[in-house]
């Protein structure tokens, strides 16, 4: 059992005192979305006086939540399993092959890392023009692909070096293809990176700005929820009460992802910002 | 074909096919669209028909001899990312040590200090637009200090204050995460020695600690230095650049100048230009920090 000496408890109490402060303008958010728009109007501070649970549904309806909800999931979704897929493949036959094209492709791949989205964007959208990959949720989701790869596939390349060669040999031996050696062999074993991959492109893609902003603000159905609160946010300069209602509704999903995944994002987040 | 010959052939083809998605993914996405915005940038381009009129290096000359606009975003983009360096790595430290000592609660303390981190930046400015008007307002009648009352996204002087308090609050917990990973890497023993040869906290602290989290800091002020330097949506929700053109950062000076008044050959010159200065400075961070990395 761990003694906790006066000294720690002390510090236990600041830094307790310091937290709150940091998450009051949340707390805020949270408490004025049940207010009315007078009761804001006259305190912002005060708790409210009854719950009005009307800012939600009018959010709700205005914004058109359902629709982009299913947007930025269907979006996300097919970003991160893009990613996983094919920085997992990559990550693992450049890491098993030592040549020369390899090293070089290995090069080409992680490239990227050091390439700012602001520096290419602008043609980024003429290319996904071409493609035909703008308007839809779903070319977003593939234009993502490229965008995660080259961190995921680094971090799958140095994760490889600690799974045994023989491993790959003796599935290859028993007559499984390369790629059934990969997928039921080796893919399983590299879980902890797969779930940081996971977190980290998932953090990123939901709440991404830029690119659906881009690729998607000219189609008015295949708005994902960031855009979707921002033009709300547009119409409603001084109605904070339903604003707020906004943003609660927004940020939900993120919390509910955050709270019951607490322990792997925030290692996640580590493993993806230790890497480069 | 010789057994040989064929076993080689079989290689290549199993490489190509695990790495050739992974390559047409990032040539698509990233590497192809880099390319085309350096070619773009010698050229006037207006976005809308496909012609492309190479004009040399006119545009770096205007962005480099003309663009008081394009420079005044460098500045404040530049002060912006000292700042959020500044600010963020010495909080986050100074609160991971905090944090990593044997106090009660600590885990519930490090995930509150991540909560605004899982929010977008989009909120998260929209959410303190509401708070320096309305919250202000309301602080100002419960505690009358005029502090409350100062135009805190109006005035040209605070409102760099503003923006990197924001984006402080926002990153602080994932840099504090950064530093908290980096102290659990420090060796319990090399801490016990020091105290049995009587080294005080502070000196322990610079002495033994801080050089062996050094890498945990060179990673921390790298990103802090890319994300300052790469700055929009923040200000895009917060300030929209404004007032005047005061916080306009160079992504959002790129964004506009490409989409917003339609000189997409102009914009790509800014965007090498911003990729280049990125480069330049994190090597040169990157460099600098390394070599001040001890090992245990």
């Amino acid at each position: 059992m761990k003694k906790y000496t006066p000294a720690s408890t002390f510090t236990t109490l600041i830094l307790s005192v310091v937290a709150l402060f940091y998450l009051y303008p949340l707390f805020l958010v949270v408490i004025n979305s049940f207010k009315t728009f007078s009761e804001i109007t006259s305190n912002v501070l005060a708790l409210p006086k009854s719950l009005v649970f009307e800012n939600f549904s009018n959010a709700f309806r205005i914004m058109n939540y359902p629709q982009y909800f299913l947007n930025t999931l269907l979006a996300t979704a097919v970003g991160v399993s893009g990613v996983v897929l094919v920085s997992s493949m990559a990550g693992y036959k450049l890491s098993r092959t030592k040549t020369r094209y390899s090293f070089v492709m290995f090069m080409v791949l992680i490239a990227p890392m050091m390439i700012p989205f602001h520096s290419f964007m602008i043609s980024l959208v003429k290319v996904a023009k071409e493609l035909h990959l703008i308007g839809s949720p779903l070319g977003l989701g593939v234009l993502y692909w490229g965008l995660g790869a080259s961190l995921a596939l680094f971090m799958y390349h140095g994760a490889v070096k600690s799974v045994p060669q023989e491993l790959d040999d003796c599935a290859l031996i028993d007559g499984a293809g390369p790629l059934r050696a990969f997928f039921q062999i080796i893919f399983p074993l590299l879980q902890p990176v797969t779930v940081s991959v996971i977190v980290i492109n998932t953090m990123w893609m939901w709440n991404d700005f830029l690119l659906p902003l881009l690729v998607l603000s000219g189609s008015k159905k295949s708005l994902t929820l960031q855009l979707a609160a921002y033009n709300f946010f547009g119409l409603y300069k001084v109605d904070w009460n339903f604003a707020m209602a906004g943003v609660l509704l927004t940020i939900l999903p993120a919390v509910i992802f955050y709270l019951s995944l607490q322990r792997y994002i925030i290692k996640g987040m580590v493993a993806g910002a230790v890497k480069t | 074909m010789t057994p040989l010959k064929r076993k080689q052939w079989d290689r290549a083809l199993t490489f190509a096919l695990f790495t050739l998605p992974a390559l047409a993914a990032i040539l698509i996405s990233v590497e192809i669209p880099f390319l085309m915005s350096v070619f773009s940038s010698f050229t006037k381009w207006n976005g809308l028909d496909r012609a492309q009129t190479f004009i040399g290096l006119e545009n770096y000359k205007e962005l480099f001899l003309d663009d008081l606009d394009m420079w005044k975003a460098f500045g404040f983009t530049l002060r912006l990312t000292l700042g959020s360096v500044l600010v963020v790595n010495l909080c986050a430290l100074l609160l991971a040590v905090l944090l990593d000592s044997d106090i009660r609660g600590k885990n519930a303390l490090r995930a509150a200090f991540y909560v605004p981190n899982i929010v977008s930046l989009i909120i998260i400015g929209y959410i303190w637009r509401f708070i320096f008007s309305a919250g202000f307002e309301s602080f100002f009648q419960t505690t009358g200090l005029d502090f409350f009352m100062f135009s805190w996204l109006g005035d040209v002087n605070l409102v760099y204050f503003s923006v990197l308090m924001v984006s402080v609050w926002h990153s602080l917990g994932f840099y504090l995460v950064i530093y908290i990973a980096g102290l659990q890497t420090v060796p319990r023993d090399l801490i016990e020695a020091s105290m049995i040869d009587g080294a005080g906290r502070v000196v322990r602290f610079f002495r033994i600690t801080l050089p062996l989290i050094m890498s945990a800091i060179t990673v921390s002020v790298f990103h802090s230095l890319s994300n300052g330097l790469k700055a929009f949506d923040v200000i895009f929700s917060l300030t929209n650049g404004g007032p005047g053109n005061s916080t306009t950062t160079i992504a959002l000076d790129i964004y506009r100048t490409a989409f917003v008044i339609n000189r997409f050959g102009y914009g790509t010159a800014k965007s090498v230009v911003l990729f280049l200065m990125i480069l330049i400075l994190s090597i040169f961070q990157v460099r600098l920090f390394k070599s001040r990395e001890v090992e245990v």
